[in-house]
């Protein structure tokens, strides 16, 4: 019987996930339209000065050791907050996109297409480095490479400026403004 | 009312499977089954096969080892179409997405190996119940296939939440009717099969599985059949910021 209510919770937790994913998904459409205002922006050269392996290795040779592990506690710390706005940056451009994709206008419908595969790359590559940025906390002073996020990031930049301009060519590359 | 033989338990088991294939028909008179073949093979086939093991259940010559039989191969038949099926909605998700195709693919086939070892340990551990080994290993067919299926649903709509992805509204109605289908489902059989529970409590489990799936074929019909409400598209109103002093600052960064 054990066994059974085991089973009977899993099935339970995996229905509520389910029918929990689809009411949220509901309720998203209906505020689909201030998207872009949940965009949060981001101070790309601040992130990359955090993620400087120059930078790192400087605060190593002139702290001590355990003032360094802090420190470098401390800048992963704001990594990992970067990195987290980054990639919900990706899911609100990943919802724009979608909602675009289907447009009659092949080149939009294109450039929709082309940013949503770099959002979801970016979304990825954010995962991947949020969870080195965690392993790394465990190990400060070992070393750490988030520069795929930040070459996506980039990229997913020049993605949202071409949509921005094929949907509104009087306003465009706004998007990017806040990325 | 709530017994087996009972006029309602007759509906359950045969009206959602004559209205599962009339679904079938449907989808491929409107061309929908060269999207979706998994899921036309799976409206016929299983369909038919349902109907299968209610006639051999309801003809007196039939003997219980035969029964027992054809409900096996129902089973399997089945298994392997809901498995199919699967893979089309997977396929229809993410394929067109090359950034995280390969990825996919290679989550969705470690959570199916994950799932299967499962499955199985769960199986392993299951209490011998008295039956006989064709009507205990048909219980526990089901819950294996069930739980693999959870699973399954569990990751393919975790992974599309996390990376914002709309299912397309047939797959969508597709996957929300197969998944709620195998949660009710593997609730059901696992206490079946793991439960001794008598037999009165058995058919109540009985009409608890015949009418989610009676359910789950109405979802289907509404996702694939009623046309989707016409989205007015208005342009995404784009956030003011200073642009060009961004861009500026982004190309200096690009091109140090």
């Amino acid at each position: 019987m054990t066994l059974a209510i085991v089973l009977v919770i899993a099935a339970a937790l995996s229905l509520v996930l389910t029918l929990g994913i689809t009411l949220s998904r509901s309720l998203q459409v209906s505020k689909e339209a201030g998207l872009a205002g949940q965009i949060q922006p981001i101070d790309v050269e601040a992130f990359r000065n955090l993620i400087d392996p120059a930078e790192d290795e400087y605060l190593r040779r002139r702290l001590p050791a355990s003032e360094f592990r802090l420190v470098r506690r401390q800048r992963l710390l704001a990594m990992a907050a970067y990195v987290q706005v980054a990639g919900r940056n990706a899911a609100v451009l990943i919802l724009m996109g979608q909602r675009v994709l289907h447009a009659g206008d092949a080149q939009t419908a294109d450039a929709a297409r082309r940013l949503v595969d770099n959002a979801l790359l970016l979304r990825r590559n954010a995962a991947f480095a949020l969870l080195r940025i965690y392993i790394a906390m465990a190990w400060p002073t070992s070393g750490l490479a988030a520069t795929p996020v930040l070459h996506s990031y980039e990229q997913l930049n020049g993605s949202a400026m071409l949509l921005g301009r094929l949907q509104n060519p009087a306003a465009p590359v706004r998007i990017a403004a806040m990325l | 009312m709530l017994q087996a033989h009972s006029p309602l338990w007759h509906y359950f088991w045969v009206a959602p499977n004559i209205l599962f294939l009339i679904l079938g028909v449907l989808l491929w008179r409107r061309g929908l089954a060269k999207q979706f073949p998994a899921f036309f093979a799976f409206t016929i086939l299983s369909s038919l096969s349902q109907l299968a093991v209610y006639v051999a259940d309801v003809t007196p010559t039939v003997t219980p080892q035969t029964f027992w039989r054809v409900d096996w191969a129902n089973l399997l038949v089945a298994g392997v179409l809901k498995f199919a099926v699967i893979g089309e909605i997977f396929a229809h998700l993410l394929c067109s997405y090359s950034s995280i195709a390969r990825l996919g693919r290679f989550l969705i086939r470690a959570v199916g190996v994950v799932m299967v070892l499962a499955a199985t340990l769960v199986a392993a551990y299951a209490p011998k119940d008295g039956l006989f080994g064709i009507v205990s290993g048909a219980h526990l067919l089901e819950q294996t296939i069930y739980l693999i299926e959870c699973g399954l649903f569990a990751f393919i709509f975790g992974l599309a939440y996390y990376f914002r992805l709309t299912f397309g509204r047939p797959v969508f109605g597709i996957a929300l009717g197969l998944s709620i289908s195998a949660c009710f489902h593997l609730a059901v059989w696992a206490v079946i099969a793991n439960g001794g529970l008598p037999n009165q409590t058995r058919y109540l489990l009985d009409f608890v599985g015949m009418a989610t799936y009676h359910v789950c074929v109405l979802i289907w019909y509404y996702y694939l059949l009623v046309p989707q409400k016409a989205i007015v598209s208005v342009a995404i109103p784009l956030p003011e910021n200073n642009l060009d002093v961004w861009n500026r600052e982004l190309e200096r960064l690009v091109h140090p």
